[in-house]
């Protein structure tokens, strides 16, 4: 005797899962540009590397002989997969189920912690969530007769606490999230939205124009413009979901399985010494023009290397992935495009990335082209000075190696934001930087009232004195007292720290595991 | 022929008009430059075309992501 007959049903039962929610509720889906979550994951992972787990769980219905008459699947898709050649955990909502919202026992499976985050931690291997579900359903109540206390049973956040301290979690909102699914998506080291189907907000429109009588569409309260551009609670926009598994694979070849390895080094035969010519002459030698630091940070990296994590938001600040010879490192600097001057928004995204690269041992380049702090009424009652210092905070914990490119500006408390003081302090500069507590024209009034005021030609010897200290201001001066560790060609700046880069790896070796921080954040 | 705004990045007042309708630009060209926080901030075309008109003129204050020129590939 043979288990054909079982097997038989096996099957039967498998293809009704691949159904999703019927041949209707695909088409309907389909119809607004969304793939299924199937077809997502067949997209996204390494061609033919999806192994499903689960794919039996849902809901059966029986006759009375015990003849499967119906069956739902459970509206979370999840499994072992492979991107870029290495293994993942991977699992999203099947929207064309209940808009995939879970109750019951298939919770376990996933979505709302569960099967998948377990199996990241077990394992240690990133985790990708594709989020399309709208959370929790007032039906729940109806199905179990009592109302559950949140963060009962399977949808606790612990394990999505403990997974950011170990792997990388990527999420992609892909559809209309609220509620746990936009929770999830947050709980993330790097997360991307599909613009136009996507959407996030802690509560939709008919909720919103039931406490406020305001009457929003889903974009208008939840759309790119607004979670990623202008809130930044989403760090990436994806044009579609095409896009958004390219960026989902480019973030994930940076990152390391865990935090115990190094980030994979992958050389794409960009030669060491190529030194740019183009930067000899990038910066205006009128400190009020500005320049293109995106374009200046392309040539010294290696080629199409640069990766911009919420290239939309706090654009005060870059934050990118790149390599520097083969070697992941971290990426922060000033873009003079928007002035450079550091507003909330750019230090909290500056924050959020030192932390990132701390967490999975990637070396930081500071560009420093920053002339302060956002001053002013509406910058303080955003609490720009909190704000800032704690960024700076959260570099002083680091315990990655880190240089600071002082390009031009590097002034007062934002300035130092960009200086490592726990490590090597290293400074290198270009013959265009300038530094101090704040800039020479602005200080001289300040400091020397006096003096000024009591001078026969008090604006002349205003000038004297704004001469006379933009003197000391000299890199080179800096550079005799070895206050920057160098002042070099900006053409040198790619083999000088690819030199370092490369030297620094064994370090990196050796501070592999879990990090700890103790303190309170500012 | 495609037409393509070119916008602002930051909020400011028109400084300089470095291009004028008619006038033949390349990717990477500086249509206007936006003075903001005492900094000359260059607008710049991503693409290149004909610029079909230019929506504001010298001392004009404008806002980040407005719409400051026109172009047409």
């Amino acid at each position: 005797m043979s288990w054909q007959a079982e097997i038989d049903e096996l099957d039967r039962r498998r293809a009704m899962a691949e159904a999703c929610g019927g041949v209707e509720a695909v088409a309907k889906h389909r119809a607004k540009g969304k793939l299924t979550v199937r077809e997502r994951i067949a997209a996204l992972a390494d061609r033919g590397s999806f192994r499903e787990v689960g794919k039996l769980a849902g809901k059966a219905t029986y006759d009375a002989s015990g003849q499967l008459t119906g069956f739902e699947p459970a509206p979370y898709v999840m499994g072992l997969a492979r991107i870029n050649g290495r293994p993942v955990a991977i699992g999203g909502e099947d929207y064309t189920i209940r808009a995939g919202t879970g109750f019951g026992s298939d919770r376990r499976k996933g979505g709302q912690g569960g099967f998948i985050e377990d199996l990241a931690f077990e394992y240690r291997i990133p985790l990708v969530n594709l989020i399309d579900g709208t959370g929790g359903t007032v039906n729940t109540a109806k199905r179990k007769g009592y109302t559950v206390v949140p963060g009962y049973g399977q949808d606790g956040v612990e394990r999505s606490v403990d997974l950011l301290g170990i792997v990388p979690v990527v999420s992609a909102v892909m559809g209309t999230t609220a509620g746990g699914p936009s929770m999830r998506a947050i709980l993330a080291h790097w997360s991307i939205m599909v613009k136009g189907t996507g959407q996030i907000f802690a509560a939709g429109p008919p909720v919103v124009e039931r406490a406020f009588g305001e009457k929003l569409h889903k974009d208008e309260l939840g759309g790119t413009k607004v979670a990623v551009d202008t809130a930044g609670t989403i760090d990436n926009v994806a044009d579609n979901e095409q896009d958004c598994f390219e960026q989902i694979r480019r973030f994930l070849s940076y990152m390391p399985q865990n935090v115990w390895e190094l980030p994979p080094v992958e050389n794409v035969g960009d030669p060491v010494d190529r030194c740019e010519d183009a930067l000899a002459s990038i910066v205006p030698r009128s400190s009020r023009q500005a320049y293109n630091m995106k374009k200046l940070v392309g040539l010294i990296v290696d080629r199409d290397s640069l990766f911009e994590i919420q290239p939309t938001f706090g654009k005060a600040v870059i934050t990118a992935l790149a390599r520097m010879n083969g070697k992941v490192v971290g990426i922060v600097a000033s873009n003079p495009m928007v002035g450079g001057i550091m507003d909330v928004k750019a230090a909290r995204k500056q924050g959020h990335f030192t932390e990132l690269c701390d967490m999975f041992n990637i070396p930081l380049i500071l560009f420093a082209d920053i002339p302060g702090l956002m001053v002013g009424r509406e910058s303080e009652a955003d609490a720009i000075l909190r704000e800032g210092v704690r960024a700076r905070y959260i570099l002083g914990q680091a315990r990655v190696p880190m240089f600071t490119v002082i390009v031009r500006k590097c002034y007062g408390v934002a300035g130092g934001g960009f200086i490592d003081r726990a490590g090597l302090n290293f400074k290198i500069a270009w013959p265009s930087g300038e530094w101090g507590s704040l800039p020479v024209e602005g200080g001289v009034k300040a400091a020397y009232r006096k003096e000024i005021d009591s001078a026969a030609d008090p604006a002349a010897r205003e000038r004297e004195i704004e001469a006379e200290l933009k003197q000391l201001a000299s890199p080179f001066r800096t550079a005799e007292a070895f206050a920057i560790e160098d002042l070099i060609d900006p053409r040198e700046t790619r083999p000088y720290l690819c030199q370092f880069i490369d030297a620094l790896q064994g370090r990196l070796a050796s501070q592999l595991g879990p990090k700890y921080r103790a303190g309170v954040r500012p | 022929m495609a037409r393509i705004e070119v916008k602002s990045e930051i909020t400011g007042t028109v400084w300089q008009l470095k291009a004028q309708p008619g006038d033949k630009v390349e990717g990477g060209d500086v249509l206007i430059v936006i003075e903001s926080m005492k900094m000359e901030i260059p607008v710049i075309t991503e693409d290149g075309g004909t610029v079909k008109e230019i929506l504001v003129k010298e001392k004009d204050p404008v806002a980040e992501g407005q719409v400051v020129a026109i172009i047409e590939e």
